[in-house]
């Protein structure tokens, strides 16, 4: 009898604990959000402090316009925050982010379809960069806010140094790349600089990401489209010999072509180029602001990838709008992208004392280095206009990417390993990620 | 202070006696069940769906449990977290004994300096990784391989060489829990009845001997805690690792956990993910249970 009144009694008080608990709740919530108010939208976008600052003044400058308020959210670790918001099907409004995780979102459910024509000012987004948002099913997901393309910076004190000129050749960048480790390029009279910067870990998928440059100017692709479907295509001739160039020339050769540590670095922790002593750095543009700052503006430059066997084809990327699935704020997020992708949202994007969220324009009314007033942009433009490629957006890439980064890892990692049968094993791993998502032909 | 405290009793009762401790457990098992086991359930639930929150998640029954177990990848990760789980807390344990015996005491000098050596315990994990990967830096700059180079030894890849990261990363594991271990060993320590000492040295046994037949049955039941801490904590590895290598070189560091994130985060794979991590709930559970049925056994005995 005892133990039956304790019991009821023990529920008693936890039922009252969780009312209180729960009404707390449910009151800071309604708070801080304004989770019910029509007018305001919850927009989020992976970025750091420094380029949230650029989203804020835009964001300040829409809300000045339409009156329609925005609850930002920069949200760093945004891939695993979003699928915790997911679980509890309760989505952003808004959200900017990769291009290539559209597939993923998408087969996921997560977005709503986007008819281009609702959106004021879509007719001036060339249809090319429009295609780019068609999802695997045929329907638009994204609205293009932001376009980049990889290019090459580098130290052009040290080529001054050294009396070198920029590499146009993989065969001359490897020159430069040995030159700037061994011929002292800042003439301190010690050995301690690097040729080039890579972000090789698997984690994030970081060595597909930025080994993909190399693999398409080495004519290999990592899937193909084929019919209806996808194949995977890291078996052919061209990916054997470009990751086979790759690894003997950059990670297996000599010592200081590529950073220490390049086999476990993240973008977060390859700051050589920042800390002065790696001479060049594949990368996106969005770094040129940091650079101007360290090493300096005068101390590098923005080239063209140099050139492999297939020509300079490299990874363009970018941000898409998307808006979240059943949030049913439609004509506000609808006013919200018209305003991102209008000339002066581009604009206000892409200048500013803080990082410059839209690097290319996709409103093709502007031009990158007209905006900056800075020569330097039209490289970048011209790379993404003239060659570049990107991950296809249609099916969910993320795995494919993972796969790739791991294989790449591993093959870079051990220099003995036999690359044919690694890029084998890869391509069935590949034809399994491809299988999953029904996309195998 | 009286008022309150003769206020229940003179109502008495065995009832409020007995609801008065529920009272005060109550927030605290209010937050457990709502952070802890309401997601935990809610994790078991979905480790037998195909996760996809707005289309509808489809029962795929143990599906998700199957393709784990049987992925390479995760059989790769089950050694190197066997090997990590072990060999860390082993190291642990005897470091921090090791660490414990040389700063027992009561002298004000060892007060600072077990503040000092239990820093490591109190640092965020992240900050330590990134202390690590500085001082891991594989050339001459790097603080390990400089001390090294006094030695005329080369620098050394510690981290990008996929035969010594996972090493590398028990090192630190080490470091960062044995002061944790020593503290519990050394309250043990203050246990052990001082003349025994005085007896063994007496009768001249060595110092190993002392260690073994006095010391060592003294702390027993420390050495119980710290096991069974050390079985809860081993195998769910995860912050060291993900800081230090990220999984790599090659999946070398790969272990069970940083799977199930990758699984979970990177390829949009919950079920799966929730699938790793309720097998090792399982296995660590298991694992724990079996640790305190023998600390259990050795106490009766």
């Amino acid at each position: 009898m005892g133990v039956r009144r304790r019991i009821r009694r023990l529920a008693a008080v936890i039922t009252v604990a969780g009312l209180a608990f729960g009404a707390a709740a449910c009151g800071s919530g309604s708070d801080s959000a304004g989770g019910g108010d029509p007018n305001t939208l919850e927009v989020w976008t992976r970025s750091n402090p420094d380029p949230a600052a650029t989203y804020e003044r835009v964001f300040a400058a829409f809300t000045e316009k339409t009156g329609i308020k925005i609850d930002y959210q920069p949200v760093i670790n945004f891939d695993q925050q979003l699928q915790s918001r997911a679980s509890t099907k309760d989505l952003p409004d808004v959200m900017i982010n990769d291009t290539a995780l559209m597939g993923s979102y998408q087969s996921q459910g997560l977005l709503e379809p986007i008819d281009p024509a609702a959106i004021e000012g879509h007719d001036q987004i060339t249809d090319k960069t429009w295609s780019s948002t068609v999802g695997i099913d045929g329907e638009h997901y994204g609205i293009p806010y932001s376009r980049q393309a990889q290019t090459l910076m580098i130290r052009k004190d040290w080529l001054r140094n050294l009396g070198l000129d920029a590499p146009t050749t993989w065969a001359e960048m490897i020159g430069v790349a040995k030159a700037f480790a061994d011929r002292d390029p800042d003439g301190d009279g010690k050995k301690n600089t690097y040729g080039m910067v890579v972000p090789g870990s698997a984690q994030n998928g970081y060595a597909a990401w930025w080994g993909a440059s190399f693999l398409w100017s080495g004519g290999a692709k990592i899937i193909e489209p084929d019919g209806k479907g996808y194949r995977p295509a890291m078996d052919s001739p061209a990916a054997l010999r470009t990751v086979t160039w790759m690894k003997d020339n950059l990670f297996c050769g000599d010592n200081g072509v590529i950073q220490p540590g390049a086999i476990t670095a993240v973008t977060g922790t390859a700051t050589n180029f920042q800390d002065g002593n790696a001479g060049m750095y594949l990368t996106g543009p969005y770094n040129i602001a940091t650079y101007d700052a360290t090493p300096g503006k005068d101390k590098f430059d923005v080239v063209p990838f140099p050139a492999g066997p297939a020509g300079s084809t490299v990874l363009a990327d970018g941000e898409n709008i998307y808006f979240g699935a059943r949030t049913g704020r439609t004509r506000q997020e609808q006013a919200l992208a018209s305003f991102l992708i209008s000339p002066e949202g581009q604009r206000l994007a892409m200048t500013g004392e803080n990082q410059p969220v839209v690097r290319i324009p996709v409103n093709s009314t502007l031009d990158a280095a007209q905006v900056r007033d800075d020569p330097r942009w039209s490289v970048v433009q011209k790379a993404y206009e003239d060659a570049s490629e990107q991950f296809p957006n249609a099916p969910d890439f993320a795995p494919v990417k993972q796969d790739t980064a791991d294989a790449l890892n591993a093959v870079f990692t051990y220099c003995g390993s036999d690359v044919g049968s690694s890029l084998k094993e890869l391509n069935d791993t590949l034809a399994g990620d491809l299988e999953d998502q029904d996309l195998l032909k | 202070m009286t008022a309150t405290t003769s206020a229940p009793r003179r109502r008495g009762g065995l009832g409020t006696k007995a609801v008065l401790p529920w009272l005060f457990l109550a927030p605290g098992l209010l937050l457990a069940l709502v952070f802890k086991f309401l997601p935990m359930g809610k994790g078991i639930w979905l480790s037998f769906f195909d996760v996809r929150p707005f289309l509808g998640d489809q029962w795929v029954g143990l599906d998700n449990y199957t393709r784990v177990l049987t992925d390479h990848r995760f059989q790769d990760a089950i050694g190197h977290t066997l090997v990590l789980g072990v060999g860390q807390s082993l190291g642990a344990i005897v470091v921090g004994f090791f660490l414990a015996l040389l700063l027992e005491g009561q002298a004000r000098s060892l007060k600072i300096m077990r503040t000092a050596v239990f820093l490591p315990v109190v640092t965020a994990t992240a900050v330590v990784g990134e202390l690590w990967r500085l001082m891991y830096y594989p050339t001459s700059d790097g603080l390990v391989n400089s001390a090294l180079g006094f030695l005329g030894l080369g620098p050394t890849p510690f981290l990008d060489n996929p035969d010594t990261a996972l090493w590398a990363t028990m090192v630190m594991g080490i470091w960062m829990v044995a002061p944790y271990n020593m503290v519990i060993i050394l309250a043990g320590l203050a246990g052990v009845d001082r003349t025994l000492y005085e007896a063994a040295a007496m009768d001249g046994v060595s110092l190993w001997q002392r260690l073994r037949h006095v010391t060592l049955p003294a702390i027993r039941p420390a050495i119980g805690i710290v096991l069974t801490l050390a079985a809860i904590r081993g195998l769910r590895v995860f912050t060291e690792v993900y800081v230090l290598t990220g999984g790599g070189p090659a999946g070398s560091t790969e272990v069970w956990m940083t799977r199930a994130y990758t699984l979970g985060f990177t390829r949009n794979d919950i079920g799966g993910a929730s699938a790793a991590s309720v097998v090792l709930l399982a296995v660590t559970l298991l694992l724990t249970v079996t640790v305190n049925h023998f600390r259990k056994r050795g106490d009766v005995r």
